[in-house]
C-alpha cells in the first residue's frame, strides 16, 4: 500500500533550487533507501517528509506530498501532529541533555500521551524495541551522554518510536558509528519495517543493498532512478546510477 | 593543535628556542600581577580604617566625616538596595529579550537588533547618569509626589537600563550556543516552538543565564558615576528600610564623592580605600563564581558530566 | 497548544524586547536632539573662549595613550594564551585573572591608579597616570577579542607555514597575526570605545577642570569630556541642560567608535571566507 506519495516536489533553500520535480511513492512496511552523492539533496528530501525544512530560514516548497492520502502541504495539516507520526533520526546521534528515561519520555510528555505508570511502560517498550532495554534498565536516570555512540543512536530511535509514529525517517544513521554498532542498527531497521514504514538516507551502496526493499537515486536534486532494490542493483536503467553503484563517484 | 607541549622541562627547552616567549608570557601574566598589586596597595591604604574600627567598619551604622566615624553599613545597604532593585527590573526584561531575539525573532532582524543592543552597552555610564538626572528623576518625583527624584528607585531604574545590554549580550550568547541538534530533536518529535524553548533551550542554557545575571550583578554593584548622579547620596538607612523613595549613598558613590576632599593619610582617606577593598573582594567573588558556573556547564556539554 | 495561542504568547515575549529598543531610541533621540543646538565652531575653540577643544583633544590623548599601552600587551598576551600556553594550572589561573581584572569596578581601578601610578610611581595627577589606569581596563577587552580572532585562523594556514620549517614565532608573525589583524583591530577599537566615556577611573588620576592650553608633556594633567561633565554637574551643580553640549559630543564620540568597531568586524567577516 502506498504510504508516502510525493508529486512534483520542489524545494529552494536560500535561493538554491535543491530539489527539482521529485515524484515518487513509497510502500507501507518497506525500507526505502535514498542514495546519491554528497549535496544532491537527500537530507532535504527526507526533511520535506516531516516538514523540518521549514525551520530553515529562506526555505520554499512547492508541489504535493501525500501521507495516507493527505497532502501535508495543504495548509491545514497540523505540523506538530505530522512530526509526531513521522519520526526522524539524525546523522549524528542527538540525545537531549537529559537522563536516558527523560529522553525517551520527552515526546510522550510533549504530546501529553501518557504519564506515571503508563509513561514508564511506554519507555520500557520503546527501549525494548531497539534492544537497548537490557543494557540500560539499571541506569535509566543517568545522563544520555554516558552511553556509547551506537547506544545513543538506538536511544534516539527509541525516542522516535515512543510517540507511536507510522513512518521513521533516518538520515545516514550509521555514519558516525563503528561497524558493530552499524550492524545492530541495520538489523533493527529490518525489524522496524515489520511495523513501520522506514525511509533511510545512506551514502553507502552496500548498506542500501543490505537493508532496503526500494531504492531511490538522486543526483543534483533530481530523481534519476527509483525501483525495487534488486532491480536497480542488477539492472540499472541509467548510466549515472550504474556508475554510482560501481563506485565511480560518490 | 599539534604544537602544545606539557611540562616544565619542555617549557625551558622551548624558551631556549624562542626567547620571545618570555615576553609573551610576561604580557599574559600582567593581569595576575596587576590584580595582586591592586589587592596589595588598596589593602595597604585601607588597613588603618579596618584597624581603627574593626568589624564596626563593616557593620557600624554611622558614616560621618565630621565626627571621623566610618561605619560602612548604610553604604553597603545602599549599594545592595539599588542593585537589588535593578536586578528585579533588568533580569526578567533582559532574559526574555535574549530568548526572544535568539529564538523567536525572524532571522533577518536578529543581527540588526543584536547590534543595536550591543551599541547600547557601550554608552558610557556618565551619559546614563546624565539622562537619568535630566529625565528620569523628575518623572519619578512627579509620579510619587516627592520633592526630589534622586532616590534609590531612580538609581535602580538607571542601573537596570545599563545592565540590560550585558544580560542580553551574555545570555544571548549562551542561548545561541544551545546546539542545533537539541532543538532539531525536539522539533522533529513534534514539539512546538514554545515547547522547545521551555523544555530544551531554557534548561540547557539555565546555568549560563545564571552566570550572565551574576556578571550583570557584579557590574552593577561596581557602577559608580551613573548611580551617584541619581541616588541622592545620603548616608542613612531609609526608614522603613525598604523605602525606595529615599535617597541612599552607595559604596561607589561615597568613594567618588569624598576622595577629592580626603587628605592623604587621613582616617577618611583610609576608610575610602577600605570601601574599595570591600568592592574589590565582593566583585572578585561574584566573577569567580560566575566563571565557575560557565566552566562546569561546558564540561557537562562535552559529555564528561 | 494551538498555533494562535503560541502567537499570542510570543507577542507577549516580544514586549521586553520592544521596551529595550524603545529605551535605545529614546536615549538616542534625547542625545541627538543636541545636534541642532550645538555650535560647531566651538568644537575647535579653546575652553577659555567657551569651546571644547582641550576637552576633546585631552580625551583623545588619554584614549590613544591607553590604547598604545593596552594593544601590545593585550595582543601579545592573547597570542601567548592561544599559541604557546601549556595546558596547566598556571594557564588556568592567568585565564581566570583576566576575567577578574575585567570585573574590577572602575572606581577601584581609579583608587589603585591613584595610589600606585600617581603616588607610588610618582607620576602625579597626569596624562601618563591616566594612560596606565585606563589601559588596565582595556587590556582584558583586547585580550579576549584577540584570542577569538587568533583562534579563528584556520590551523591549515599555520600548519602550512610550520611544515615549511618556519619557527612558531615566525608563523605567528607572518601567518597568524596578519590573518587575525581585522579581528585584532576590532577588539582594540572596542576597547577604546569601552573606556572612552570612563569617568571613575580618571577622576583622581589624570584630570583637572581647566588647563591652560593642551598638556605639553605626559606628566601634566589634562582635561577630558567625561571628567568635565561629571564635575560640572556633581560638584559645581550646574544645571544639566547647560552642559548638554559636552554630553552630546561624548555620546557621539563613543557611539561612533563602537559603531566603527562593529562595522569593521562585519565588513571583514564578509571578506574572509574562512570565518564562515
Ligand atoms: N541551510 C541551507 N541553506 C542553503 N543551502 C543549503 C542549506 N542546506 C543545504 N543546502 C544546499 O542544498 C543542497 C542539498 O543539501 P542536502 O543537505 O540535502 O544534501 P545531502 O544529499 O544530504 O548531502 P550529504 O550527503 O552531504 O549529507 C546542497 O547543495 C546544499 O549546499
Ligand atoms: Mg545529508
Amino acid at each position: 500500500m502506498v504510504k508516502v506519495d510525493i508529486r512534483q516536489l520542489n524545494v529552494w533553500l536560500k535561493g538554491n533550487h535543491v530539489l527539482k520535480d521529485i515524484t515518487l511513492t513509497t510502500k507501507e512496511n518497506a525500507v526505502t533507501a535514498i542514495m546519491g552523492p554528497s549535496g544532491c539533496g537527500k537530507t532535504t528530501l527526507l526533511r520535506a517528509i516531516n516538514r523540518m525544512n521549514e525551520i530553515i530560514a529562506g526555505c520554499r516548497t512547492t508541489g504535493e506530498l501525500y501521507i495516507n492520502g493527505r497532502n501535508i502541504y495543504d495548509g491545514e495539516t497540523n505540523v506538530y501532529e505530522l512530526r509526531r507520526s513521522v519520526g526522524m533520526v539524525f546523522q549524528k546521534p542527538n540525545p537531549l541533555p537529559k537522563s536516558i528515561f527523560e529522553n525517551v519520555a520527552f515526546g510522550v510528555k510533549i504530546h501529553k500521551m501518557a504519564n506515571g505508570e503508563s509513561l514508564a511502560s511506554i519507555v520500557e517498550r520503546s527501549l525494548k524495541e531497539v534492544a537497548l532495554w537490557e543494557e540500560v534498565k539499571e541506569r535509566l536516570n543517568d545522563s544520555a551522554f554516558s552511553l556509547s555512540g551506537g547506544q545513543q543512536q538506538r536511544l534516539c530511535i527509541a525516542r522516535a518510536l515512543a510517540v507511536n509514529p507510522e513512518i521513521i525517517l533516518l538520515d545516514e544513521p550509521c555514519s558516525a558509528l563503528d561497524p558493530i554498532a552499524t550492524a545492530k542498527i541495520e538489523a533493527l531497521m529490518r525489524k522496524l519495517a515489520e511495523k513501520y514504514t522506514v525511509i533511510i538516507v545512506t551514502h553507502n551502496v552496500q548498506q542500501a543493498a543490505r537493508v532496503s526493499d526500494y531504492v531511490a537515486f538522486l543526483y543534483l536534486g533530481e530523481l534519476v532512478e527509483y525501483g525495487p532494490t534488486k532491480h536497480v542493483f542488477e539492472n540499472p536503467q541509467s548510466k549515472l546510477t550504474e556508475r554510482y553503484l560501481t563506485g565511480e563517484f560518490g | 593543535m599539534g604544537f602544545r607541549k606539557r611540562g616544565m622541562s619542555h617549557f625551558l627547552k622551548r624558551l631556549k628556542a624562542e626567547p620571545v616567549e618570555v615576553i609573551l608570557f610576561l604580557c599574559a601574566s600582567s593581569s595576575i600581577i596587576f590584580l595582586f598589586l591592586m589587592l596589595l596597595f588598596i589593602a595597604k591604604e585601607g588597613a588603618q580604617a579596618f584597624l581603627t574600627f574593626g568589624i564596626n567598619f563593616i557593620i557600624g551604622s554611622v558614616w560621618e566625616t565630621n565626627l571621623d566615624l566610618y561605619g560602612a553599613f548604610p553604604l553597603i545597604y545602599g549599594s545592595l538596595m539599588v542593585v537589588a532593585g535593578a536586578v528585579v527590573i533588568a533580569v526578567p526584561l533582559g532574559v526574555v529579550t535574549a530568548i526572544f531575539i535568539a529564538e523567536v525573532l525572524p532571522f533577518s532582524f536578529r543581527d540588526l537588533i543584536k547590534s543595536l543592543i550591543e551599541l547600547l552597552a557601550s554608552v558610557p555610564s556618565i551619559i546614563y547618569g546624565f539622562v537619568g538626572l535630566l529625565f528620569i528623576a523628575p518623572q519619578v518625583a512627579r509620579l510619587f509626589g516627592i520633592s526630589s527624584g534622586t532616590v534609590a528607585l531612580t538609581a535602580s531604574i538607571v542601573l537596570a537600563i545599563m545592565s540590560i545590554p550585558t544580560i542580553v549580550g551574555v545570555s544571548g550568547e549562551v542561548i545561541a550556543a544551545v546546539p542545533r541538534d537539541f532543538k532539531d530533536a525536539a522539533l522533529a518529535l513534534g514539539a512546538t516552538k514554545w515547547q522547545t524553548i521551555k523544555s530544551v533551550v531554557i534548561p540547557t542554557a539555565k546555568s549560563g543565564i545564571l552566570a550572565s545575571i551574576m556578571l550583570g550583578f557584579g557590574r552593577a554593584i561596581g557602577e559608580t558615576v551613573a548611580v551617584l548622579m541619581v541616588a541622592g547620596n545620603v548616608a542613612l538607612i531609609p526608614t522603613p528600610p525598604w523605602n525606595y523613595l529615599s535617597p541612599v549613598y552607595p559604596l561607589t558613590a561615597t568613594i567618588a564623592m569624598q576622595m577629592g576632599e580626603a587628605a592623604v593619610g587621613s582616617l577618611e582617606y583610609s576608610a575610602l580605600f577600605g570601601l574599595g577593598m570591600i568592592l574589590f573582594i565582593v566583585t572578585f567573588i561574584v566573577n569567580t563564581l560566575a566563571d565557575a558556573i560557565v566552566k562546569r556547564e561546558s564540561k557537562f556539554r562535552s559529555g564528561v558530566k | 497548544m494551538s498555533k494562535v495561542r503560541e502567537k499570542v504568547l510570543f507577542a507577549f515575549l516580544g514586549i521586553p524586547t520592544a521596551i529595550c529598543l524603545g529605551v535605545f531610541f529614546w536615549l538616542a533621540s534625547v542625545l541627538l536632539s543636541g545636534f541642532g543646538t550645538i555650535k560647531w565652531n566651538l568644537l575647535t575653540a579653546s575652553v577659555l573662549n567657551g569651546g571644547y577643544l582641550e576637552m576633546i583633544v585631552g580625551s583623545a590623548y588619554l584614549l590613544l595613550g591607553a590604547a598604545g599601552i593596552a594593544s601590545p600587551v593585550g595582543v601579545l598576551a592573547a597570542i601567548y594564551l592561544v599559541e604557546y600556553a601549556p595546558r596547566g594550572r598556571l594557564t588556568r589561573v592567568i585565564d581566570q585573572a583576566i576575567n577578574n581584572l575585567a570585573g574590577v569596578p572602575s572606581i577601584v581601578i581609579g583608587l589603585f591608579g591613584y595610589t600606585f601610578f600617581c603616588r607610588q610611581l610618582g607620576l602625579g595627577i597626569s596624562l601618563a597616570a591616566g594612560w596606565f589606569t585606563l589601559s588596565l581596563m582595556m587590556i582584558p577587552i583586547v585580550i579576549r577579542g584577540t584570542e577569538e580572532a587568533v583562534r579563528m585562523v584556520p590551523n591549515a594556514f599555520k600548519e602550512a607555514a610550520l611544515a615549511l620549517g618556519a619557527s612558531k614565532w615566525r608563523t605567528v608573525r607572518s601567518i597568524t597575526a596578519p590573518s587575525a589583524a581585522p579581528g585584532i583591530i576590532t577588539s582594540i577599537l572596542l576597547g577604546i570605545a569601552r573606556v572612552a566615556g570612563e569617568t571613575a577611573a580618571i577622576l583622581f588620576t589624570s584630570c583637572v577642570l581647566v588647563t591652560r592650553g593642551l598638556p605639553k608633556s605626559p606628566f601634566e594633567p589634562v582635561m577630558a569630556l567625561a571628567f568635565n561633565l561629571f564635575v560640572k554637574i556633581v560638584a559645581l551643580g550646574e544645571s544639566p541642560d547647560k552642559v548638554f553640549g559636552i554630553a552630546f559630543i561624548l555620546f557621539l564620540m563613543v557611539i561612533s567608535l563602537a559603531a566603527a568597531a562593529t562595522a569593521f568586524r562585519i565588513y571583514y567577516r564578509r571578506r574572509q571566507p574562512w570565518l564562515k
